[in-house]
């Protein structure tokens, strides 16, 4: 995994970009435009949140972004790699080998034990698990004492740290949530973006999140703020009183605009 | 709720298609089955059947009594009887004939659908007064006029590759007899159509081969309007010679040849119904297990519904109407697709010489009923139970998240019953395994065993699911994380996996089952007929009814290359019990040509009033070297003690028991008559040999010359027969057993959505989805096969013993080939069924994963 050139670039220093990224969706009437030319890039070693209300664009951004979904027009770069020219099967290797995802649902599989989760996708690429590392990253969640259990045995905080750890343990250049903690209660919340915030820092890892709770926003190291599929203004070193603020006051703007 | 259930109906086509086809191809099996075997039993039946509408009275000669020695032909049906008949009043027409049998030799020299004796008919032209035969009305040429002539009936012709002008080899029963073609004709016996022949000669021919000059066989009176058969037959009786020629009615006629046909033709139900039977019980479970992923996919909606104020019983009944709506509409498509393969059933059963008759398809009343009884019957049965579980489904179900854990289901009832089944099973048939004969009652009890062991499998597979898919998952294994994923889903839930192997369950055990028992009995078969047999060629008549012409069997002993030839005569014995096969042998010379291992007694000792007996036949009569028997031989109604001078180890061509040759042969149906002649060569080339067999038989198509490996094989030919029914079977098994497993992942795939596209979106490429559902298919299918393995070879091991009995030379041989095949078929099917699933999964978008449902 350290021989991916890109995530140690000093030149270039951005894991993943966006250029004039547009999403449409439906034409004539029920035209919706949910991405209007978003420039955005996200730097290495960086904690990014990405907010807005309902319906801004944020998860479509994401999605875009992590290969899930195809842009109308734009671009996307991982590292260096532009996904535009890429096709099925190299945006799934992409996707296997330098991107990580935790999902707001967790998506764990349940036949699966939180071990056999966590080395889910280097098992899919055939690769053996850099044991040092995938001990780190376990015991970083804390979840040594429950490697064997089965994700129904687990607490919902639980399966999303093992889902953590399954997002960092192949070293991806680049990791994505989804609402991480959108199916938690506060604490459990707090425990998984810490470690997020701790991949980051300790590890050095980027991390690129979804949200809608400043809380969550609060953890990271740059919110940006997604309004009707634009991007509208951006902070750096968050906390969780000033994402309130700004929401205010972008909700009272769209209000009077 | 109406209104719901037809809702739930349109709202899920692709659900319904899939269910609604599971209905319509087991309602398609049964019904074509029962179509096809209504339609053979019908075409053999016609090709049996004489067609007596137009007839009021026939009138024929007397059966002289037995046991005279008299002339048996008195010959009192001649032409001034045929114009007395005439002038009887009433008597609308008279139509004398003279009936036989010929047997012809095609274009290529082999004998013309030899196979039925009673289907290949000869008879005289006989012109009316306008020139022309009405029942052979001329198609082509002329009618034959003197003995060097004959006609055929056009589907003969076409069958024979016969044009006028040709010259036929034919034989009567006797010697082979050339004819040259003048005539094709057209005729409507049923017995011709139906796949026989029919050759036709000039009167006088036909009374010298069939009757004697100047007599006739038959004459048939039709009734002048206002006269009824009764009063024809009283009227006709009165001119009649009383004492030689007797009158009946075409209506006794019919009656009496309907008894015959139906003992004849009753055998050949028997095995499409075993197909109808086994398409049933496998249609049925593929049904059943259809309907319960249904609701159980279902469970959200029902939910829902009761939410919102549905009670118990709507929910219940929309279900089942839904059921009824899905089974009345597959059942009638079904049974169009049933008659479809009722069409195309005999063509692929009929393989090799034995062809079946030909006929119409028959629509019995038995079919239809059948059809939607299953159909809608089983349809709703099988929606009773899920939805009284439907009804059970808490509303609260419907606020849970779509994903959930497996559902853990008590297997201790379950475990409990099938355990109960299985020890049955098997303490039945192990106790059955000290039986030493295949006795009716036996063949019952082991039956009833077979199908205890096949239910106890069937209750307890959710059981052994567990251990049993562990153990393969090792070599699905070998596909990493794909090949492991495979066997958890199969896993997931093992009722839904048992149900849906449990079709290749019973399809694979049946079929296994049947394979070594077949494999072994005709392995044993064949070292019985090796073992008895001292002569390298045996040359036959296809029936006792024909003899072999004495002349031959002096041109065959007379043959370069033969160092002995013996003659044999076959006849029946009645004896207390039943009808059984007897030779009739020289004492003398036997032993050249017949390997006999006499366990007492010997044949030498054979002579006229004794006879030597084997060993099945002794211990069924209950006798021994020096005791007597009741007998009757052959034509002779007058039982006579004979002296039983020796048992011998069951020999197929000795048959069931030894006599002299005078004897048997002065009793049989053609007195005097040789029916075998046993051939042991010299060592001449094998190809000579047979040439000049044939050259000093005449090429005649009556006779069949076999070597030993040729009468091995024979001995062994009901053996392919069940070899037919075999793979039917399989076919069938395999076939359903597929679209359950095309249902079940479909609904599996349909199940995992999100599962799906989180492989995805973690880096599983779609090769990698398909591969994981086909294997998973693959491990379900290996399931189902390896159960029925297992229980298809326990069980022929149990029946196998009572064969055992029955044959010395028995013992239990597996059929490596064809196992291997049936796995392979059993699994390639499988996998096959998983394309689709497995493409649908593979086509899935990552996306699914992440958006919240």
């Amino acid at each position: 995994m350290t021989a991916d050139p890109l995530a140690l670039n000093p030149v270039t220093g951005i894991a993943a970009a966006t250029t004039d990224l547009s999403k449409v969706y439906g034409r004539g009437d029920t035209r919706v435009v949910a991405l209007d030319r978003v420039s955005i890039a996200f730097r290495e070693g960086e904690f990014t949140a990405i907010m807005g209300p309902s319906g801004c664009g944020k998860s479509t951004l994401m999605h875009c972004a992590a290969g899930l979904d195809s842009p109308t027009s734009g671009s996307v770069r991982i590292g260096t790699t532009e996904l535009g020219g890429l096709t099925d099967r190299q945006l799934t290797q992409l996707r296997r080998d330098r991107i990580g995802f935790i999902f707001q649902a967790f998506n764990l599989l349940p036949l699966l034990t939180a071990l056999e989760n966590i080395t889910l996708p280097m098992d899919i690429a055939g690769l053996h698990p850099d044991q040092e590392w995938l001990e780190r990253v376990v015991s970083m969640v804390g979840l040594a004492e429950r490697l064997g259990h089965r994700p129904a045995q687990l607490s919902g905080g639980q399966q999303q740290r093992v889902a953590v750890a399954r997002a960092l343990a192949s070293r991806p250049a680049i990791v994505f949530g989804d609402e991480p903690t959108g199916n938690l209660d506060s604490r459990a919340g707090a425990e998984v973006l810490g470690f997020l915030r701790e991949s980051v820092r300790e590890l050095g890892r980027t991390v690129v999140m979804v949200t809608h709770d400043p809380v969550a926003a609060g953890y990271a190291d740059r919110v940006v703020f997604l309004s009707d599929g634009r991007l509208v203004e951006e902070m750096v070193q968050p906390t969780q009183d000033r994402v309130l603020d700004l929401m205010k006051s972008l909700g009272a703007r769209s209000h009077t605009g | 709720m109406l209104r719901t259930a037809l809702r739930n109906i349109l709202a899920h086509k692709a659900r319904l298609a899939m269910t609604a086809l599971a209905v319509c191809l087991g309602v398609a099996f049964v019904s074509g089955t029962l179509v096809f075997a209504d339609s053979t039993a019908e075409a053999h039946r016609a090709a049996a059947s004489k067609n007596f509408a137009d007839i009021a009275v026939t009138v024929t000669e007397k059966a002289p009594e037995p046991g005279s020695p008299a002339q048996r032909r008195t010959g009192v049906l001649d032409d001034m009887l045929v114009g007395k008949l005439a002038r009887v009043p009433g008597v609308a027409a008279v139509r004398p004939s003279v009936d036989g049998s010929a047997t012809l030799n095609a274009a290529d020299g082999t004998p013309l659908r030899a196979g039925r004796a009673w289907s290949n008919l000869a008879a005289a032209y006989i012109p009316g007064k306008d020139g022309k035969d009405s029942r052979h009305p001329l198609a082509e040429g002329r009618p034959p006029s003197h003995s060097g002539e004959l006609a055929v009936d056009s589907g003969t012709a076409a069958a024979g590759h016969f044009r006028v002008g040709d010259t036929i080899t034919l034989a009567t029963d006797g010697p082979v007899l050339t004819k040259r073609l003048v005539g094709i004709v057209t005729t409507d016996d049923t017995r011709v159509t139906a796949g026989g022949t029919l050759a036709l000669f000039d009167r006088a021919t036909a009374q010298k081969l069939f009757s004697t000059p100047g007599h006739y066989t038959g004459i048939d009176l039709s009734a002048a309007p206002g006269t009824t058969a009764y009063e024809l037959a009283d009227r006709v009786a009165a001119v009649l010679p009383a004492d030689r020629a007797e009158a009946t009615t075409g209506h006794a006629q019919a009656a009496q040849q309907a008894v015959l046909v139906d003992t004849l033709t009753r055998g050949y139900e028997k095995v499409p119904m075993v197909f109808a039977g086994v398409s049933l019980f496998i249609g049925s479970f593929l049904i059943v297990n259809t309907f319960t992923m249904l609701v159980a996919r279902r469970t959200r909606e029902t939910a829902l519904l009761r939410a919102i104020g549905a009670s118990r019983r709507q929910v219940s009944r929309s279900v089942l109407l839904e059921a009824l709506v899905v089974g009345l509409v597959a059942s009638a498509a079904g049974f169009l697709l049933g008659l479809g393969i009722a069409m195309v059933l005999p063509g692929v059963l009929g393989t090799g010489g034995n062809t079946l008759p030909r006929g119409p398809l028959v629509i019995g009343p038995r079919s239809l009923v059948a059809a939607f009884g299953v159909g809608v019957g089983v349809t709703v049965l099988a929606a009773w139970l899920p939805s009284r579980r439907a009804a059970r489904i808490a509303p609260v179900e419907a606020m849970r998240t779509a994903e959930q854990p497996p559902v853990a289901t008590r297997f201790r009832l379950r475990g409990a019953v099938g355990l109960g089944l299985l020890v049955l099973g098997v303490g039945w048939l192990v106790a059955l395994s000290g039986a030493k004969d295949a006795s009716e009652e036996n063949l019952r009890n082991a039956m009833a065993g077979c199908a205890l062991l096949v239910a106890a499998l069937i209750v307890l597979a959710p059981l052994l699911a567990v251990p049993v898919i562990r153990l393969t998952g090792r070599l699905t294994g070998g596909f990493g994380i794909t090949g492991r994923l495979a066997r958890e889903n199969a896993l997931r839930d093992p009722r839904r996996t048992a149900a849906t192997a449990a079709t290749l369950l019973i399809s694979t055990a049946l079929v296994t089952g049947l394979a070594v028992i077949g494999h072994s009995t005709g392995q044993a078969l064949d070292r019985q007929a090796a073992a008895g047999l001292g002569a390298d060629y045996v040359i036959s008549t296809r029936s006792t009814m024909t003899g072999i012409d004495p002349s031959a069997v002096r041109r065959v002993a007379d043959t370069a290359g033969v160092r002995t030839a013996n003659a044999v005569t076959d006849s029946t014995m009645f004896t207390g019990g039943g009808v059984r096969q007897i030779s009739g042998v020289d004492p003398a010379t036997v032993n050249d040509t017949m390997k006999l291992d006499f366990v007492s007694g010997s044949a030498e000792n054979l002579a006229p009033g004794r006879i030597a007996i084997s060993s099945t036949l002794a211990r069924e009569l209950a006798v021994t070297t020096g005791d007597v028997l009741d007998i009757g031989l052959g034509r002779s109604e007058r039982f006579t003690e004979y002296t039983v001078v020796g048992v011998y180890k069951d020999n197929p061509i000795a048959r069931d028991a030894l006599a002299t040759r005078t004897e048997v042969a002065r009793n049989s149906l053609l007195p005097g008559s040789v029916q075998r002649v046993l051939v042991r060569a010299d060592g001449t080339e094998p190809k000579t040999l047979e040439a000049g067999l044939h050259t000093a038989l005449g090429n005649n198509p009556l006779l069949q010359v076999q070597d030993r490996d040729q009468l091995v094989r024979e001995a062994a030919g009901t053996m392919a027969d069940l070899l037919n029914v075999m793979y039917g079977m399989l076919g069938i098994g395999v076939v359903i057993s597929a679209l359950g497993i095309v249902n079940t992942l479909a609904m599996s795939v349909a199940e995992r959505t999100r599962e799906i596209g989180a492989l995805r979106a973690l880096g599983m490429d779609r090769a990698g989805i398909r591969r994981m559902i086909r294997l998973e298919a693959l491990t379900v299918a290996g399931f189902g096969t390896l159960l029925g393995l297992t229980g298809g070879l326990f069980g022929a091991w149990a029946v196998g013993s009572l064969a055992n009995g029955a044959i010395d030379q028995y013992s239990l041989t597996l059929p490596w080939g064809t196992l291997l095949l049936v796995c392979l078929i059993s699994l390639t099917f499988g996998a096959l069924a998983a394309a689709v699933p497995a493409r649908r999964a593979a086509a899935l978008n990552p996306l699914e994963a992440v958006m919240e449902a």
